[in-house]
């Protein structure tokens, strides 16, 4: 009887256990997951610029300044009064190009759709002015087709959309606020060639993703 | 160029390094002159701050002559010689625009270990793990300086290196910590650590208007140094009971601000402290509070807690309860460098403070690893070895 009594709670105790840890997962696995629409993965970031709103768009339209500051990983070439050619190179992707076509639709607002990337992928920028004379926020919405394996693979491998979408806003703030984007791939160092190519892909975990 | 690199946890070593090179147009090379050991160091090389990496340069705390300039730098010349500030900001972000230097937005380049840890990343610091950034530090024959602009200053002529060396971090923290208290004359101030930082503290705390100024440390010939040439009271925490000391100091009420300049590697006597050795050997805590702990416990009802030893993670056994109930103001963080460094070199020059004498012991770079094991173990009276490549 006691036996059966011990046998009874112990199984109680484990199914209870285990839904409690099985909706915590699924809850945080939902939580982390990106909204889905009509077969697209939907996400949206932001980054603020401690610029205002003119400024930031004057940025991206002074030619000389944008090239300097973009030399080494973006080319942008302008098609016609409101559409623009962005060819992106990614050392941290071991030196992937992407295309994107990006329109103007008004001043502060754009979006951009890359055509030759591995998966379909469709965004939009709006410019908004932060509270506290703050700045601006930059909000970026952006959907990509993809599945979970997919997806999960390219979290793992540091090229997914959402990753890159966060670095791009992130390297767009710093250009912006102070002209460059730091690098200390290249600083001295005492590590032999192998020590250094794993030290790489280290920093390369370090740079990529995170908070926009 | 020769460079005094980490090895992996306790192990140093002086290796042929690369030169650095001009990498962006606010960039400056500086020939290091004088390189002080620090005690975060200590933290990095016994492992206890994470992301360091084999061959990582390390040093943070340095003075030297500009040999290169980038096309964008505008204050300086090659041949100027300036003092460094150990953090690293852009100058253009909000941070840096309010005078908030060690949370710049921009300055670490590698952010997303510590914005998993703190919610957000940090400004990055030369020489200080790739969590910081992975800058390459300043114990080396030469240095790259990002932001050259906003970070080197020109130093005031006739101070010498060995003094002008702490003007880079040990004075900009020491004054940031007695800043935080919130001084405005007449106070009593305590501090926890009587090494370089600490007794730059209390002297800052002195400049600001306290009157009484009590360290704590447990090694004799440190609180000598402090008592001679600052002017402090003591209490040694291996002889004597902390908290039973200060109150009997401060007649019941206990300091007005208590300064921790100590970090996660403190020390002390009895079974919590065995306890905290235990846990954070055991990775269930990643520091070790003791001395914060004491300076909440000692603070007078209202008073300031202000912690600029360095914390990098969790710890255990916080006393939360005893903050809020004794309506304790807590203020900590990294140095804000380049708000400081200014205002300290005119002091420098004036004779208001001189911190030559932390430097206890000067060496070459070569002798770099001795002097840690010097550092670390105290020994010789060391408080700063200060290398010169």
């Amino acid at each position: 009887m006691t036996n059966n009594g011990t046998r009874w709670a112990l199984l109680g105790v484990t199914a209870a256990t285990a839904v409690g840890v099985g909706r915590a997962v699924a809850r945080r696995r939902h939580r982390h997951q990106p909204q889905r629409q009509d077969g697209w993965y939907v996400v949206r970031r932001a980054v603020t610029v401690d610029r205002p709103r003119d400024e930031v768009i004057g940025f991206w339209a002074d030619r000389e300044r944008r090239d300097r500051a973009l030399a080494g990983w973006a080319t942008l070439r302008q098609l016609d009064e409101r559409r623009w050619r962005c060819v992106a190179r990614d050392r941290a992707a071991g030196e992937t190009q992407w295309q994107a076509e990006i329109t103007v639709e008004e001043a502060g607002t754009l979006h951009w759709r890359v055509e030759d990337g591995p998966m379909p992928q469709l965004g939009r920028i709006e410019l908004a002015e932060a509270p506290q004379g703050r700045g601006t926020e930059i909000r970026a919405e952006m959907r990509y087709r993809s599945g979970p394996l997919r997806r999960l693979v390219g979290l793992v491998g540091g090229d997914e959309p959402d990753l890159a979408l966060r670095d791009a806003l992130r390297r767009a703030k710093a250009l912006v606020e102070c002209g460059q984007v730091l690098d200390t791939r290249d600083d001295p160092s005492g590590r032999s060639r192998a020590q250094e190519k794993r030290t790489d892909r280290m920093r390369e975990t370090l740079m990529t993703g995170g908070r926009a | 160029m020769r460079a005094l690199c980490w090895e992996g946890v306790g192990k140093l070593a002086v290796r042929d390094v690369p030169e650095p090179r001009i990498r962006a147009e606010g960039d400056i090379i500086v020939r290091v002159r004088a390189s002080s050991v620090c005690g975060s160091d200590l933290h990095l090389i016994n492992g206890y701050l994470p992301a360091m990496r084999e061959g990582d340069i390390l040093g943070h705390e340095f003075m030297g002559e500009v040999v290169e300039t980038g096309p964008g730098v505008r204050r300086h010349r090659v041949g100027d010689r300036v003092v460094v500030g150990s953090v690293v900001a852009c100058g253009g972000c909000w941070y840096c625009r309010t005078e908030q230097y060690s949370l710049c937005d921009n300055s670490n380049p590698q952010p997303v270990f510590t914005e998993k840890l703190w919610g957000h990343a940090a400004a990055g610091i030369l020489g200080y793990s790739h969590a910081a950034g992975g800058y390459a530090g300043s114990h080396a024959e030469y240095i790259r300086v990002p932001f050259g602009d906003i970070g080197a200053f020109a130093v005031p002529e006739g101070v010498p290196d060995d003094s002008v060396v702490f003007a880079s971090d040990a004075m900009p923290t020491g004054w940031m910590a007695a800043d935080f208290c919130g001084l405005t004359g007449g106070e009593v101030v305590a501090v926890w650590g009587a090494g370089g930082v600490g007794q730059m503290a209390a002297r800052s705390a002195q400049l600001l208007g306290a009157e009484r100024v009590i360290m704590i440390d447990r090694f004799p010939d440190r609180l000598a140094t402090a008592a001679e040439r600052i002017g402090v009271e003591t209490i040694n925490y291996a002889e004597t009971d902390v908290l039973e000391a200060l109150r009997e100091l401060t007649a019941g009420r206990g300091p007005d601000a208590c300064i921790e300049a100590v970090g996660m590697e403190s020390h002390d006597v009895g079974p919590t402290y065995a306890y905290d050795r235990v846990k954070q050997a055991a990775r269930l805590q990643t520091d070790r509070p003791t001395s914060v702990r004491q300076a909440i416990m000692a603070c007078r009802k209202g008073g300031t807690v202000s912690i600029v030893g360095v914390y990098a993670g969790l710890v255990d056994k916080f006393p939360l309860g005893a903050a809020m109930n004794k309506a304790l103001v807590l203020r900590m963080g990294q140095m804000h460098a380049q708000r400081y460094i200014p205002m300290l070199l005119d002091r420098l020059a004036a004779g208001e403070i001189e911190p030559g004498y932390l430097a206890t012991h000067p060496l070459s770079l070569d002798e770099g690893v001795h002097g840690y094991e010097l550092f670390e173990k105290k020994e010789d009276g060391c408080l700063r070895s200060v290398l010169h490549p």
